[in-house]
C-alpha cells in the first residue's frame, strides 16, 4: 500500500494565505502546480513547472531517491531550478520562515565578441600549414611559423597589388609546368 | 492535519465539482467528514468494459502529508479486476504507490481508476486468482467481471446462469457472496466450486 511518512512540518502551513483570494478569479496561469495557490517565492523547473520554492523543497525531501518533477516526472534537482523575481515581489515577505532559502538565480556573463582564441601560444598567431607533395618536395611545402603575423593582401589597385598578381600567375604557371613535367617524365 | 492538504483538498474538490467529467457523471467526489480527511469518490464502469453500466464507489482517504504522499483509495464496491482485491478492495496502481507526483490531483486519481478499468495490468496483479482467469480465460472473466457489476455496481447484464448456480449454493447453506467468490474463482464449475466450500 501506499507509505505515508509521519513528517510534521509546521513550515507548511500557509498562515496568511487562506481567505485571500478564495473567491477572487485570478490568473490561474501563475499557479503553483504543488499548492494550488498562486505561487510564492516563484521558482520555475528546467522543464517549465511552476512552483512556490517551499512546496517543491517539501517535495523533494519527501522524495529524496526519486527527484523528479511533480508535473511531468522529468528529473529536477534544487541546483537546477530558477527564481522568479515578479516587480515588487521582494517586498511580500513569506511568513514561512523554516524553509531553507530559495536557490540564487546564476548569471553567466555574455560572450565576448573576440574572434577563436587560439591554443595558448601567448597573443601571437600561431600559424601552421601542411601540404603533401611528391616525395623530395614535399619538405618545401610544410611550413611553420610561429609568432609572425600573417600579412594580409594589399588592397586593390596599389602597385604592391599588381605586383602580388603577377607573381602569383607567374608561380601558377610553374605549378602548371611543374606537374606537366611531372606528367611526361 | 496539515493546513495545506486541507487548502488542496478544498481547492481540488472545487475544480472536480465545476470539471466536465462530473457533468457527464463519469465521477463524482463527496465529502465524509468536514476535516476533508475522507472522501468519497465515485466512478462509472468505462463503456464496452464488463464494468459499463455500474458505479464504483471509493473510499478515499486524505494522510497528513498530501499532496506530497498519495491519498489512499480502495474500492468499497465489491469487484471483479486483476488489479483490485475481490476481497478487500485495495488497488494496485503506481500512482497511488511510487509512481506518485505532487501535481497529481483526486480528480486525476480517479480519471485513473476509470482508465485501469478499461485496461487491466494481469502481469502486476493485486488479485492473482483474478489475474489468471485474465490470462487464461478472457470470456470466462468478462462474464464474471460483468456478474459482479451487474449484482454489486447495479450493472444491466443480469446473468441467469450464474444466478441459479449461487442459488444452488445457497440452498446447501453457502452465505450468498461466499458462494459467488468460490464459483466465480473455479471458472463457475459447481462441483468443484461445492468441493473446496465444503473441504
Amino acid at each position: 500500500m501506499a507509505s505515508s511518512k509521519n513528517e510534521s512540518e509546521p513550515s507548511s502551513s500557509k498562515a496568511g494565505v487562506s481567505g485571500e483570494g478564495d473567491d477572487k478569479k485570478e490568473d490561474r496561469t501563475f499557479e503553483c502546480n504543488i499548492c494550488l495557490d498562486t505561487a510564492k517565492d516563484a521558482v520555475v523547473s528546467m522543464c517549465g513547472h511552476l512552483f512556490c520554492w517551499p512546496c517543491l523543497h517539501q517535495w523533494l525531501e519527501t522524495r529524496l531517491s526519486r527527484q523528479v518533477c511533480p508535473v511531468c516526472k522529468a528529473a529536477i534537482s534544487k541546483d537546477k531550478v530558477i527564481p522568479l523575481y515578479g516587480r515588487g515581489s521582494t517586498n511580500q515577505q513569506d511568513p514561512r520562515e523554516k524553509v531553507p532559502p530559495r536557490p540564487a538565480g546564476q548569471r553567466t556573463e555574455p560572450e565576448s565578441g573576440s574572434n577563436f582564441p587560439g591554443f595558448g601560444f601567448g597573443d601571437n598567431g600561431f600559424h601552421m600549414s601542411f601540404g603533401i607533395g611528391a616525395f623530395p618536395f614535399g619538405f618545401f611545402t610544410s611550413t611553420f611559423n610561429f609568432g609572425d603575423v600573417r600579412p594580409n593582401a594589399a588592397p586593390l589597385g596599389t602597385p604592391q597589388h599588381m605586383e602580388e598578381q603577377f607573381l602569383s600567375k607567374i608561380f601558377l604557371w610553374l605549378a602548371f609546368l611543374f606537374i606537366a613535367w611531372l606528367l611526361l617524365a | 492535519m496539515a493546513n495545506i492538504a486541507a487548502q488542496r483538498i478544498k481547492r481540488e474538490f472545487k475544480e472536480v465539482i465545476k470539471s466536465e467529467e462530473v457533468a457527464k457523471c463519469a465521477i463524482k467526489l463527496e465529502l465524509v467528514n468536514d476535516s476533508f480527511t475522507e472522501l468519497k469518490g465515485e466512478i462509472a464502469g468505462p463503456p464496452d468494459t464488463p464494468y459499463e453500466g455500474g458505479n464504483f464507489v471509493l473510499e478515499i482517504k486524505v494522510p497528513e502529508t498530501y499532496p506530497f504522499n498519495p491519498p489512499k483509495v480502495r474500492f468499497v464496491t465489491k469487484i471483479w479486476h486483476p488489479n483490485i482485491s475481490s476481497v478487500t478492495g485495495a488497488i494496485c496502481l503506481d500512482i497511488l504507490k511510487d509512481q506518485w507526483a505532487a501535481a497529481m490531483t483526486l480528480r486525476t486519481v480517479l480519471l485513473s481508476l476509470q482508465a485501469l478499468l478499461s485496461a487491466a495490468e494481469p502481469d502486476d496483479p493485486q488479485d492473482a486468482v483474478v489475474a489468471k482467469q485474465y490470462k487464461e480465460n478472457l470470456e470466462m472473466f468478462e462474464s464474471t467481471a460483468r456478474h459482479w457489476t451487474n449484482i454489486y455496481a447495479g450493472g444491466p447484464d443480469l446473468n441467469k446462469d450464474f444466478n441459479d448456480k449461487i442459488r444452488k449454493l445457497v440452498e446447501m447453506g453457502v452465505e450468498e457472496h461466499q458462494a459467488r467468490v468460490a464459483l466465480s474463482s473455479y471458472n463457475w464449475d459447481l462441483e468443484r466450486a461445492t468441493e473446496q466450500l465444503f473441504s
